[in-house]
């Protein structure tokens, strides 16, 4: 067989070959290659993913700017191309900005900033720019008129695909009779069989921006679409945040450390973090410290009784001092170390420190530094002697009597010689150690006393042993330390994402609320019942996000077929790649049938006459490509689309069951009403008697609220009963034309121009009944109203 | 006699109307209309011992106007209540089937009968609540009577005079007609030493071309199945007014013990005119399991259907007595059952010559 890499060497310079044909692809040159990844892959789409932009554009510049947004699309046939105009009424651009904003891809000032905009990487307007002239060969025609200034700036410009950069064709400045605004036309190769979807984006844009007026004319519609403002409250004004410690990646922190100004730890997270102050830092750093230094282990003090012993020791280790000084700084030493519970090592030094302060103060003496460590040097081991009844104890502690004495005395000493044999003379380790110390033991337990310490077993020991030791009080490294080092900049992350840190503020956000979306929804769709829900933030990758969602159900909406789903990012409809979106795959996986909707086959799209619209607003929502169709699979994301559809699910779920019960109820009302009456009939026939009352049978059955009237010599009585099983309060307005005379009841009567308006609210319980009773002089005519009782429920015979 | 009758067509009449009045007042007190009826389930039959027969027990179940399902039944019952008074007042009769077929010319749909079960057994509520035989309001089924055949001379009340008849001399090879209201007939004579029930049709010809019914004084009455309530009545009245023995013969199997059962002892569905319709000291001939394995007689196999029914029979308090247990377990045993014809394989004659003359001499009726 003959070697491949024998061939390769007999032509030699085949890499220099090849590099002839290697070069810098501009972005625009990219694009034009990778028209789909960015919407543009039919003339059909082409023409929707313009005016999307467009008007994504205007209505981001407009809120900005804190203006009413009021935006205009046209489309029209100009002889083999479509020309397509968008004007808003936004601050404008400035002359100087005009070519790049729109003759530059990857232009914008939205990359770079944590806020909620429909816009994100400068791509979208600039390659309907590109999609334009790639395809009609014409240039982009852009007027815009800063607020303010007397003209307006025309441009007609193109891109230069090998440099991804503005060519300006012509430019000069004009009058237009907006005050102020952006208009962009182009002109592009396209068709309309995208209406639907063209439609559908303009009517979705003005569900979710009821602040908003659009008017759409394109050639198939007679009149011009158009979309009236439903509130003249703007979406609140977002706010720029810093990253949220959650949500970064290692190398976005690394990147961090090294742009930061900030000299400390501390400081880097204040400075560069939201929703981290002091107390957080503080909360970071020293679980920073565990996973850098580690802990050190407290070990129990000494009882009293072997307080001699230790102070001998102390004496015997300083030198040179006096006797009488010594033996102050023994006792004295050994004196705070026995009252004390436990000692870690770093601990000791302080206190000797302290001691030696104290001590030297009143005899006169100095306790240096040396003379410092030498007695750390001889107490330490003396603490540490019995390392393993310690660790026993807290074994013992931990472990469930089932195990054997002799495994648990097997696992104390063999932690406790980890920890004298391998932590050096502190016995300071990370919770990684202290977690393979625990495993180590269990092995050698297992091998030794045929003891089996499983999982559960040690994680228990490990974190009662990582409970018993304490934070070291070392310096951290300096930021440029980190920034130099992974190993430790991971330990700084990792200390950050598992500290509890508040969620990142929402005022970078502007949800759209849930009553707005529910005004929303009513103003476009007519139906019998709304639902919205509003979650408060969460966080994915540092980033904040909300998720909203409404439903509307019944009325005019289209029942054949799944309901309708409508996607929003940050205001911006989705109008694609349905199939692809996380939301979609959200919606398939409830299992609607508990919420009252068709399901066949208990998953997938839903069936009914409902729209249900989700909005995931976020400073940066994951979408699957550039092309800003479906939102990716984050998990973060779909808990919370879950969640708040599932949350506005349940009301349309009481909505409908109310509303099947009531119709269950009415269906047999109308059989029985049917049925009982016939009945009644049949019976006087048979009987010969006249026909029988059926309306306290008819009421009984229903469960109802019967109200009835008897008048007698003038009496009138009116008897409300209660055949239901709760409480009813209905609100009974009873209008006389003659003045009622001798009220007996809690009723008022207000007298209008001749008419009397008895009002009587009585609270009947339970199979109850409540009377009401007046006397009239004459022949009165009554007409009588009541209300807070469902009309289902209630028989009135009055 | 005559007018006897027509006081209990009255008396019908005025139960049902005070059946009607009933459901009216409730209406007019605001109350529900309800009828209440003993539940008809075999857990709800008990033996009562003053007449020895089985009848409803004290659970029983409601129809309510409360529910669609229940108003509906109601509206029925008026329906029929009226339709019934109306026939008993001109004196007409009509059949279960007839009375399913009207509800279709009623006016209001909801009281149509969706199938003919249910207004029998609508009828046979009525019967229960009004405390009047279907026949006393001119009910009848469409299946002819069954038919007599012995030394009986009685007479018969028709549309068109009385009649006198000997159930021997007067009738042809079919014998008497039984007539839907037995109660019409009054007996004059007879010459009979004890009434036989026979089940099938042709055993009932066997017997008669044998002359069984000469030679031992046998009145045969033929079942067809399942008796007709008038055969049910007939036997009784022939039991009480005459003070005859009565016997049941039949196929040997499940199904026909459950024929003997309700000769003797009353259906589960018309229960409540057990004391009208049984027959509590009728005793049973055979096939007994005994005379399969006795008389080695050809035979099937017990299917499932008929092993469930075997079953369910134990649990029957209708059969729960030394000689039914005993047997049905011995039939449980050998998995077979016999039709009365299997006696032919010992000769046509064998039933009249040897098994029926055995058998009564063993029950001490011959």
């Amino acid at each position: 067989m003959t070697s491949f890499q024998s061939t390769l060497g007999d032509e030699s310079g085949i890499a220099e070959e090849l590099a002839k044909g290697q070069r810098e692809i501009s972005i625009a040159e990219f694009f034009e290659k990778n028209k789909h990844m960015l919407g543009f892959d039919s003339g059909a789409r082409g023409l929707v993913t313009a005016v999307k932009e467009a008007v994504d554009n205007a209505l981001d510049a407009t809120e900005e700017a804190g203006i009413q947004p009021d935006i205009y699309v046209e489309i029209s046939e100009v002889d083999d191309y479509y020309r397509l105009v968008i004007e808003d009424n936004g601050p404008g651009i400035t002359k100087e900005q005009v070519p790049k904003v729109f003759g530059k891809l990857l232009y914008g000032s939205r990359f770079h900033a944590r806020e909620q905009s429909r816009g994100q990487q400068g791509i979208g307007i600039s390659a309907a720019v590109l999609y334009s002239q790639l395809t009609s060969g014409k240039p982009a025609k852009i007027t815009s008129r800063t607020q303010g200034s007397a003209d307006a700036e025309y441009f007609e410009l193109v891109i230069d695909t090998d440099k991804n950069e503005p060519e300006i064709r012509d430019e000069k400045t004009t009058s237009w009779d907006r005050p102020h605004g952006t208009r962009i036309e182009l002109e592009m190769e396209a068709n309309m069989r995208a209406r639907q979807q063209l439609h559908d984006y303009i009517q979705h844009t003005a569900v979710v921006n009821p602040h908003a007026r659009l008017e759409l004319r394109e050639p198939g519609l007679d009149e011009p679409m158009k979309f009236e403002r439903a509130t003249d409250q703007l979406p609140q004004q977002t706010e720029e945040i810093r990253p949220h410690p959650h949500g970064v990646e290692l190398g976005t922190l690394l990147k961090m450390l090294g742009a930061t100004e900030s000299y400390s730890v501390s400081g880097f997270l204040q400075e560069e973090f939201t929703r981290v102050g002091a107390k957080t830092t503080e909360k970071i750093i020293d679980s920073f410290r565990d996973r850098h230094f580690g802990r050190e282990m407290t070990w129990k003090t000494p009882s009293s009784r072997e307080a001699d012993e230790l102070v001998e020791t102390i004496e015997d280790a300083v030198a040179n001092k006096g006797q009488e000084a010594t033996t102050a700084f023994a006792e004295e030493l050994v004196d705070i170390v026995t009252g004390k519970d436990r000692i870690a090592h770093g601990e000791l030094l302080t206190i000797v420190g302290n001691v030696a302060e104290s001590v030297g103060d009143d005899t006169g003496k100095t306790f240096g530094d040396t003379v410092q460590e030498n007695i750390v040097e001889a107490v330490w081991p003396v603490l540490t002697e019995d390392r393993e009844s310690d660790v026993y104890a807290i074994v013992d502690d931990v472990t469930t009597t089932q195990k054997d004495d002799a495994g648990k005395v097997s696992m104390a000493r063999s932690i406790a010689t980890q920890f004298a044999e391998t932590t050096g003379p502190t016995d300071r380790a990370t919770y990684d150690d202290v977690e393979d110390f625990v495993s180590w033991a269990a092995e050698r337990t297992k091998e030794r006393e045929d003891e089996t310490y499983g999982e559960t077993a040690r994680e228990k020991i490990a974190d009662a042993v990582w409970s018993r030791m304490r934070t070291v009080e070392d310096d951290v490294p300096k930021v440029r330390d980190i920034a130099d080092d992974r190993n430790i900049a991971r330990d700084l992350l990792e200390a950050m994402r598992e500290t509890d840190i508040l969620a990142p503020p929402t005022d970078c956000l502007s949800p759209i609320t849930s009553e707005l979306v529910e005004a929303g929804l009513k103003k476009e769709f007519d139906a019998d019942f709304y639902a919205a829900a509003t979650r408060d933030a969460e966080v994915h990758g540092g980033d904040p996000f909300i998720v909203e969602a409404g439903i509307a159900y019944g009325g005019d909406i289209k029942s054949d077929g799944s309901i309708d789903l409508l996607r929003f990012a940050n205001r911006v409809p989705l109008v694609y790649q349905r199939g692809a979106c996380t939301i979609t795959h959200v919606v398939k996986d409830i299992g609607w049938r508990n919420y009252g909707l068709d399901q066949p086959g208990g998953s997938g799209m839903p069936k009914g006459p409902a729209v249900l619209m989700v909005h995931v607003a976020s400073t940066n929502v994951p979408f699957t490509s550039e092309s800003k169709d479906a939102l990716a699979d984050v998990p973060a994301i779909q808990d919370e689309v879950e969640l708040a559809i599932r949350e506005a699910a349940r009301e349309l779920k009481s909505y409908l069951s109310k509303r099947r019960s009531l119709q269950k109820r009415r269906q047999k009302q109308d059989v029985i009403g049917r049925i009982l009456p016939q009945m009644a009939t049949k019976l006087s026939e048979v009987t010969g008697r006249e026909e029988p009352k059926i309306d306290g049978a008819l009421a009984r059955i229903m469960n109802n609220v019967s109200v009835e009237r008897t008048i007698e010599d003038g009496t009138v009585t009116l008897t409300v009963t209660n055949y239901s099983s709760t409480n009813e309060s209905p609100d009974i307005t009873d209008i006389l034309d003659v003045e009622p005379l001798g009220l007996n009841g809690e009723a008022n009567v207000v007298d209008l121009d001749g008419e009397w308006f008895v009002k009587w609210n009585p609270t009947v319980a339970a199979g109850e009944s409540e009377t009401l009773t007046y006397s009239v002089e004459q022949d009165a005519s009554f007409d009588i109203n009541v209300d807070g009782v469902e009309t289902e429920k209630l028989t009135v015979n009055a | 006699m005559a007018s006897d009758s027509k006081t209990a067509e009255e008396l019908a009449r005025e139960r049902l109307i005070d059946l009607a009045a009933e459901f009216y007042d409730q209406f007019d007190n605001g109350e529900i209309p309800t009828m209440t009826l003993p539940t008809r389930t075999k857990s709800n039959i008990e033996y009562d011992e003053d007449s020895n027969v089985w009848v409803y027990g004290d659970r029983t179940s409601t129809r309510s106007a409360n529910s669609v399902r229940g108003a509906r039944k109601l509206l029925k019952a008026a329906y029929t209540i009226e339709f019934l008074a109306r026939q008993l007042e001109e004196d007409r009769s009509s059949t279960l089937r007839e009375l399913y077929y009207l509800s279709e010319s009623w006016d209001a749909e909801e009281a149509h009968f969706s199938g003919q079960d249910e207004s029998n057994q609508l009828i046979e509520d009525l019967e229960i609540v009004s405390e009047v035989t279907r026949e006393d309001f001119h009910m009848r089924p469409e299946e002819s009577g069954a038919t007599l055949m012995g030394p009986l001379e009685l007479r018969e009340q028709t549309r068109r005079g009385e009649r006198e008849i000997h159930c021997q001399k007067d009738v042809g090879e079919g014998g008497y007609q039984i007539p839907n209201n037995p109660d019409t007939i009054e007996f004059l004579d007879h010459d009979i030493d004890f009434v036989m029930c026979v089940e099938t049709g042709g055993m009932r010809d066997r017997l008669i071309e044998n002359g069984f019914d000469d030679d031992y004084n046998a009145l045969i009455v033929h079942l067809k199945g399942q008796p007709a309530r008038a055969t049910r009545r007939i036997t009784k009245r022939l039991r009480n007014e005459l003070d005859l023995p009565v016997v049941v013969f039949t196929d040997g199997d499940p199904w026909s013990y459950r024929i003997f059962g309700s000769v003797a002892y009353g259906s589960i569905k018309s229960a409540h005119l057990s004391e009208y319709l049984a027959t509590p000291d009728a005793r049973f001939v055979g096939i007994q399991p005994q005379d399969i394995v006795d008389y080695d007689l050809p035979t099937d196999p017990l299917s499932d259907s008929d092993i469930n029914a075997l079953e369910s029979e134990l649990d029957d308090p209708r059969f729960m007595s030394d000689y039914w247990t005993e047997q049905i377990e011995l039939q449980l045993d050998i998995g077979k059952k016999a039709e009365q014809q299997a006696l032919a394989a010992r000769g046509l004659d064998f039933v009249t010559d040897e098994y029926l003359p055995t058998r009564l001499d063993e029950m001490g009726v011959i």
